[in-house]
C-alpha cells in the first residue's frame, strides 16, 4: 500500500496508466459474463461516457457551459458514416481518429468567436449551434442522406474473436461483446488522456481561470488560448463519442443529435458529478440502464409506457433529477459518495 | 404602388418585420430577467408555451379567444413568480452555471410534461382576425388584419413595459434594484420582492409572445424553441442589458432570417442567427447599444 502511494507521487503518469490498465482488464473480464443485451448497452454507455467526460472537463474545469456537444457528436458521427461509406476497409482506429479531428475542427470554428464570451453568452451561442445542426444536416441531403440519415457496417467481431463463441446465437453474442470491448478500450484511452490533462499545466491553468480569471491573467495564463483549448478538447471528445456510437449502431440520423441529447448529456454529467472522471463513468452507466430505470418507474407507479405520459416519462424524470441535483447536491453522486465516506471515516475515528 | 408592395423584396421584408417583432418581444423578456437577476432564462420560451397551453386550450372548449389570452397572461405571471421563488432563489450567490443548468433542466421538464398533460391535441388555435391578405390593384400584399394584430399586440406590450420602467415608481425601484441592490436596500427598496416581480413581469411577456406565436397555428410545446434561440441572439446582439438593443436585435434577426429562408433555404435560417451573432460579437462584443463596461476585479 505504501509502495503504491510512493509510485503515485513519484511517477503519476505511470501510476495512472497502471490504474487504467487494471480497470480496463477488469471491465473486459466483466463483459465475458454479460448477456449480449447488456454488452451492447454497456458499449453505448462507454461511448456516451467519453462525451460526458469531455463536457465535464469543459464545465467543471474551465467553467464554460456548452449546450452544443450534441452538435459536435453529430459532426463526428457524420464524418464516420461518410468516410466508412467510401473507404470500407479502413481500420477502426483510423476512423475514430478522423472523427475526433473533425469534432475538434468544428469546436475550433465555434470556439474562436465564442470563448471571448462569458457564461450565459457562451451557453446561448452553443444552444444556437445545437439548434442549427439538424436543419443543416437536412439541407445537404446529397452528403448527409437527408432526414433518413446514413447507414454503414457496424462493428463486427473479427474471425479469431468470433471463434471463441459457440452454441446458440454465437455470432450475435460475439458481435455484442466485441463492440463492448472495443468501446471500453477506446473509453479507457480517452479517460487516461483526460486524467493526465486534469493534472497537467493546462488543467491547473484552467481551474485558475474558472475561479478567478483576472488572477489567472496576472500570473501569465493566456485566457483566450486556454479557453479555446478547453473548448476544442471537449468538442474532440464529443466527436469521438459520436463516432463510436455510429460505429456501434451502424447508422446516423439528424434527429438523434438535437437539443434533447445535449440536455441529456448535461443531466448525466451533473448526476455523476461535475468535473470528475468517476462521475463521467457513472453518467455513462446511468445512460446504459436509463431505459431500465424508466421501466422500473413505470412498474412502481403503474404508468403505462404506451400512454403519452409514459412516453415522455424519461424526459420528465431526467429533467427533475437535473434540477434536484443542482439545487440539493450540486456535486452529484460522486460528491454524495465522498461525503458519505468522510462521514463514515469520522465516525470510526471517534469510536 | 400595389406592384411595389407585392414585390418579392418588400414581401420578404414585411415577413421579417412581423416575425422580428415577436422575436424582439421575447428578447425583451430575457433582458428584463437578465437585468434584475443576472440569469439567462433558458426555459423562457417553454414557460411561455406552458402558460399558453393552459389558456389557449380553453379555446377548444368554446371559451372566448380574448378571455383565453387573459388567462394565458395570468398563468404566465404565476409561472414566473413560482419559478423565481422555487428554482432561482436558492441559487443566488452560487456559480453562474448553476441557474443555467437548472433552467435547462426546467426546459426539458416542461417540454416533456406538456404533451403528457394535454395529450396530442395540436389543433390550430383560431385566429381572432381575418387571415386573408390585403389586395391592392390586383396585387396581393402579404399583410392581413391578423398580421397587423400580431404586430400591434407585440408593440403594445413593449410600449407598456417601457412605460412601466420609465414613468412609474415601481419601474424606478426595479431599475434601482437591478443597478445597485445594496444601496437600494439601504434606501428602503424591497429588493427581493422586486427580483420576483421582474420574473413575474418577464414571464407574463413571454406568455403573451407564446399566444401571439400560437394563434392561427397549432399549439405545440416546441412552438417557441426556434423563437427563443433567435431571441437570445437578438438580446446578445443588443448586449443583454439594453431593452432597446434587444428590440433592434430582434428586428435585425427577423429580417435576416426572412431573407435567408426566402432566398436560400428554410433549413439555413437557424444558421443565419449563429452567423449574425458571430459577426456582431466580433465587431461589438459589448452589444450595439451598451457602453463599454469595465469588469470588476
Amino acid at each position: 500500500m505504501k509502495k503504491l502511494a510512493t509510485l503515485r507521487s513519484s511517477m503519476p503518469t505511470s501510476a495512472r496508466l497502471l490504474f487504467t490498465l487494471l480497470l480496463t482488464i477488469v471491465a473486459l473480464g466483466i463483459t465475458f459474463s454479460l448477456t449480449a443485451l447488456d454488452d451492447s448497452k454497456l458499449a453505448g454507455g462507454a461511448a456516451i461516457a467519453i462525451v460526458i467526460v469531455g463536457l465535464s472537463w469543459l464545465i467543471g474545469w474551465s467553467g464554460q457551459v456548452s449546450l452544443g456537444n450534441s452538435g459536435f457528436m453529430a459532426i463526428g458521427a457524420y464524418a464516420t458514416a461518410i468516410w466508412a461509406n467510401h473507404h470500407a476497409t479502413t481500420p477502426v482506429v483510423f476512423t475514430l481518429l478522423l472523427a475526433t479531428i473533425c469534432g475538434a475542427a468544428g469546436g475550433l470554428v465555434l470556439a474562436l468567436p465564442s470563448t471571448r464570451l462569458r457564461g450565459p453568452y457562451l451557453a446561448g451561442m452553443t444552444l444556437a449551434f445545437s439548434f442549427a445542426i439538424t436543419p443543416l444536416a437536412l439541407n445537404f441531403p446529397s452528403v448527409t442522406g437527408g432526414s433518413g440519415g446514413l447507414f454503414l457496417n457496424f462493428l463486427s467481431a473479427p474471425k479469431w474473436f468470433a471463434n471463441l463463441f459457440s452454441g446458440s446465437q454465437a455470432l450475435i453474442r460475439a458481435n455484442a461483446q466485441w463492440s463492448a470491448d472495443v468501446a471500453i478500450v477506446v473509453a479507457a484511452v480517452a479517460f487516461f488522456f483526460m486524467a493526465n490533462l486534469f493534472h497537467s499545466r493546462t488543467g491547473r491553468a484552467m481551474r485558475l481561470i474558472r475561479d478567478n480569471d483576472v488572477a489567472a491573467e496576472l500570473t501569465g495564463v493566456n485566457l483566450q488560448r486556454t479557453r479555446t483549448l478547453a473548448f476544442v478538447i471537449s468538442a474532440a471528445y464529443a466527436g469521438l463519442g459520436g463516432s463510436l456510437l455510429t460505429l456501434l449502431t451502424g447508422s446516423v440520423s439528424p434527429q438523434t443529435y438535437s437539443l434533447p441529447l445535449s440536455i441529456l448529456l448535461l443531466t448525466l454529467m451533473v448526476l455523476g458529478g461535475i468535473g470528475t472522471l468517476s462521475g463521467a463513468v457513472l453518467g455513462g452507466l446511468i445512460y446504459s440502464y436509463s431505459d431500465n430505470l424508466v421501466s422500473l418507474i413505470n412498474k412502481v407507479t403503474g404508468i403505462s409506457s404506451a400512454s403519452t405520459f409514459g412516453a415522455n416519462l424519461k424526459g420528465i424524470v431526467f429533467g427533475v433529477l437535473l434540477i434536484l441535483t443542482m439545487l440539493l447536491a450540486p456535486r452529484g453522486l460522486v460528491g454524495m459518495g465522498g461525503r458519505l465516506l468522510s462521514l463514515v471515516k469520522r465516525r470510526s475515528a471517534e469510536s | 404602388m400595389g406592384s411595389f408592395l407585392s414585390s418579392r423584396i418588400i414581401t420578404v421584408l414585411l415577413g421579417g418585420i412581423s416575425s422580428g417583432v415577436v422575436i424582439a418581444l421575447v428578447a425583451l423578456s430575457l433582458v428584463i430577467i437578465w437585468k434584475s437577476t443576472h440569469v439567462l432564462n433558458f426555459a423562457q420560451g417553454a414557460m411561455g408555451m406552458l402558460a399558453a397551453f393552459v389558456g389557449m386550450n380553453l379555446v377548444f372548449k368554446g371559451v372566448n379567444y380574448w378571455l383565453c389570452l387573459v388567462i394565458s397572461l395570468a398563468m404566465g405571471l404565476v409561472v414566473g413568480g413560482i419559478t423565481e421563488r422555487v428554482l432561482i432563489r436558492p441559487l443566488y450567490g452560487k456559480p453562474e452555471i448553476n441557474p443555467i443548468v437548472v433552467m435547462v433542466g426546467f426546459l426539458g421538464v416542461i417540454e416533456a410534461a406538456i404533451p403528457s398533460i394535454w395529450k396530442s391535441n395540436f389543433n390550430a388555435v383560431p385566429a381572432p382576425f381575418s387571415q386573408i391578405y390585403y389586395q391592392s390593384h390586383g396585387h396581393t400584399i402579404l399583410v392581413s388584419p391578423f398580421v397587423i394584430y400580431q404586430v400591434a399586440l407585440a408593440l403594445g406590450v413593449m410600449g407598456a413595459v417601457a412605460l412601466l420602467f420609465q414613468y412609474t415608481d415601481l419601474g424606478l425601484q426595479m431599475r434601482a434594484a437591478a443597478l445597485a441592490p445594496e444601496v437600494s436596500r439601504l434606501l428602503g427598496v424591497r429588493v427581493n420582492r422586486l427580483l420576483t416581480l421582474g420574473w413575474i413581469l418577464s414571464s407574463g411577456v413571454g406568455a403573451l409572445a407564446a399566444v401571439i406565436v400560437s394563434s392561427g397555428q397549432s399549439l405545440a410545446p416546441t412552438n417557441m424553441d426556434g423563437i427563443f434561440v433567435s431571441a437570445f441572439i437578438a438580446a446578445a446582439v443588443g448586449g443583454l442589458e439594453s431593452p432597446l438593443g434587444a428590440i433592434t436585435g430582434g428586428l435585425l434577426i427577423g429580417i435576416t432570417e426572412s431573407f435567408i429562408l426566402n432566398y436560400w433555404s428554410t433549413n439555413m435560417a437557424p444558421l443565419a442567427g449563429v452567423i449574425v451573432l458571430v459577426i456582431s460579437l466580433a465587431i461589438r462584443p459589448q452589444g450595439i447599444f451598451t457602453r463599454n463596461v469595465t469588469r470588476r476585479v
